[in-house]
């Protein structure tokens, strides 16, 4: 892929490090790379993480709404910083999280719910996934398996997969959300090391698969600026997929963006056209040459974990229904999302989006009191949300 | 209960948790003194101060010391077995102590400090720190520090030595020189 973008990475990052500065200021953090002149000002910045333990009556679950006849509860807390979440066959629940560098175990023993620190000291190890009894997990390009382990939960030994899966080391939107797709393949994104840069396309801004082993390497997406939730249809199979668009374009534009990769390897966009948004920074192709996203999901909403509910506890309309935790916006004066959606499909696949899990945004303070971040069906057909920013789990149940 | 109601109370439940004096206790206890100075005012080479440095920031350092995964041998052993509890404490402890200019502070280059000002200028470091360097919750204060921890850490952050609550910094300093991170360092120690 040929690219040519001025005015975004500074020549500089192309000299020898001892010229960059003293010629040309160098490469702004990749968050901050795009941020126009006119924004120079704003102190818009990506929300702290808490990494502290919130205790049980400080979690806002009594805030938090669903739709009529569904309940929501503290199902597990205690867990700072936990994202996905993944199902070991035994009923073991897993938790991965991004700063604090632990994976989670939680699990019902005696009828008591017991919380864990599985593994710790990782690089945002943010990526789980289970198949045929082991865990692997993907901290950042590092990938990790540990073979049996609900046998194996307080002294794991995992195998290191690292070299076979061969991903970019480039830190940022380097974190992964991962799945096992219905052909048994490993899924896993390579998001792009900036906010919106140039970028070699057969390294950056895709997703990819493997055979677990880490061999046999294909590109599923590209095009894709850093998607950290997807799934795959219960009854096509297909990947449906959700992505953040680019920062610093206007607290309305461009829009994150759900979609579905129908043909392998398709681009679907990155860097030119974000959403329908044909970004004014970047010349070259135009939003028509690429297939629409599925469903435009709103400016800087921030899409986590993408889940198909598999279970069938809940009504009819909502058995393969997506859901979709917003965790929320940071580059807007007026936080976006902070809520869980759900989007299924209407009469000719039309599909249609409303919200499920909400409360999570103060409006009248432009405050946020937690951010839904993963996204799991249980086999007694309830779901289980994860929240960060209290790292909490709910579960959401139907009828009695 | 509203969403406003429940964040307040979960607001009024962790000014609770913070408390100042069991933290100097706790500091007594951990010899923090030996390296941080005993009003948090540091005079080992390359240790920070910590009086009147961001709660949030330290809560957020110390646990990642904790972790393992900002790896200062140092700290190892200070933190071990330390709870969320009592690192809230500590945080609350140190941002109690006031900070001030430094005694020992020597003048200030001119050359250096114009250097410095323009870095900081064109990297928006006012931005986050705000213009007083003061910083704010988990942005750190970084006036009133030690001129060679500034220097020290501001070159570990170029150099990928040392990391963060996120990328931020590391990718901040990115293609400075040596001699630029030692103006931005004065420049910064020499604010009021």
């Amino acid at each position: 892929m040929k690219q040519h973008i001025r005015s975004l990475l500074a020549a500089g990052i192309m000299l020898s490090p001892a010229l960059a500065f003293a010629q040309a200021p160098a490469a702004p953090p990749a968050w901050q790379q795009g941020r126009p002149a006119e924004m120079s000002g704003s102190t818009l910045a990506p929300h702290a993480p808490r990494l502290t333990v919130t205790a049980p009556d400080a979690i806002p679950v009594a805030a938090l709404r669903v739709p009529e006849g569904f309940r929501v509860e503290l199902w597990a807390s205690g867990m700072p910083g936990i994202r996905a979440m993944a199902l070991g066959p035994n009923g073991t629940v897993f938790g991965g999280t991004r700063v604090i560098g632990r994976v989670y175990a939680i699990r019902d023993v005696n009828g008591q719910r017991q919380t864990s620190t599985f593994m710790s000291g990782l690089e945002q190890p943010s990526g789980l996934a289970v198949r045929d009894g082991a865990l692997y997990i993907a901290a950042m390009h590092r990938v990790l398996r540990v073979d049996n382990v609900e046998a194996n939960l307080t002294n794991p030994q995992p195998v290191d997969l690292t070299a076979a899966f061969g991903q970019a080391t480039e830190a940022h939107h380097g974190w992964k959300h991962i799945a096992f797709g219905p052909d048994g393949r490993l899924y896993i994104p390579r998001g792009v090391p900036c906010n919106i840069c140039d970028t070699d396309g057969d390294r950056f801004a895709l997703i990819e698969s493997w055979l677990p082993n880490g061999t046999d390497r294909r590109i599923e997406a590209r095009g894709v600026r850093n998607s950290v939730g997807f799934d795959f249809h219960p009854r096509t199979g297909q990947l449906w997929f959700s992505n953040h668009a680019r920062d610093w374009a206007g607290n309305d534009n461009p829009s994150d963006t759900l979609h579905v990769a129908a043909r392998r390897g398709e681009h679907h966009g990155y860097p030119w056209c974000a959403g329908g948004f044909q970004d004014p920074a970047v010349n070259g192709r135009l939003c028509a040459e690429f297939p629409p996203p599925a469903l435009i999901l709103g400016p800087h909403v921030a899409p986590v974990g993408t889940h198909f509910y598999t279970g069938t506890a809940f009504p009819e309309r909502y058995r393969g229904a997506m859901f979709i935790p917003l965790a929320g916006s940071w580059n807007r004066e007026r936080l976006s999302g902070f809520e869980v959606i759900t989007v299924r499909e209407g009469e000719g696949g039309r599909l249609i989006r409303e919200p499920f899990l909400t409360g999570f945004r103060d409006e009248a303070n432009n405050r946020f009191i937690g951010r839904p971040s993963g996204a799991l069906t249980m086999p007694d057909g309830s779901l289980l949300i994860s929240d960060q920013q209290n790292g909490a789990i709910y579960r959401i149940s139907y009828g009695r | 209960m509203g969403a406003a109601a429940v964040m307040a109370a979960a607001l009024a439940f962790s000014a609770q948790a913070q408390d100042a004096a069991r933290g100097a206790a706790l500091a007594e206890a951990r010899n923090c003194a030996q390296c941080h100075g005993p009003r948090g005012v540091s005079d080992t080479p390359i240790i920070p101060s910590l009086a009147g440095q961001q709660a949030e920031f330290t809560t957020l350092q110390l646990i990642l010391f904790r972790e393992g995964i900002r790896r200062v041998p140092a700290m190892v052993e200070p933190m071990r077995g330390m709870s969320d509890q009592q690192i809230e404490d500590l945080a609350a402890w140190f941002a109690s102590l006031p900070s001030e200019r430094r005694a020992d502070r020597g003048p200030a280059n001119p050359a250096l400090m114009a250097r410095g000002a323009e870095i900081s200028a064109g990297r928006n470091c006012n931005a986050c720190h705000l213009p007083t360097y003061a910083g704010r919750a988990n942005i750190p204060r970084i006036n009133h520090q030690r001129e060679d921890f500034l220097e020290h850490t501001l070159a570990e952050y170029r150099d990928g030595a040392r990391v963060g609550t996120d990328t931020n910094m590391n990718g901040l300093m990115n293609g400075l020189t040596d001699g630029d991170i030692r103006a931005l360092a004065h420049f910064l120690a020499h604010q009021e």
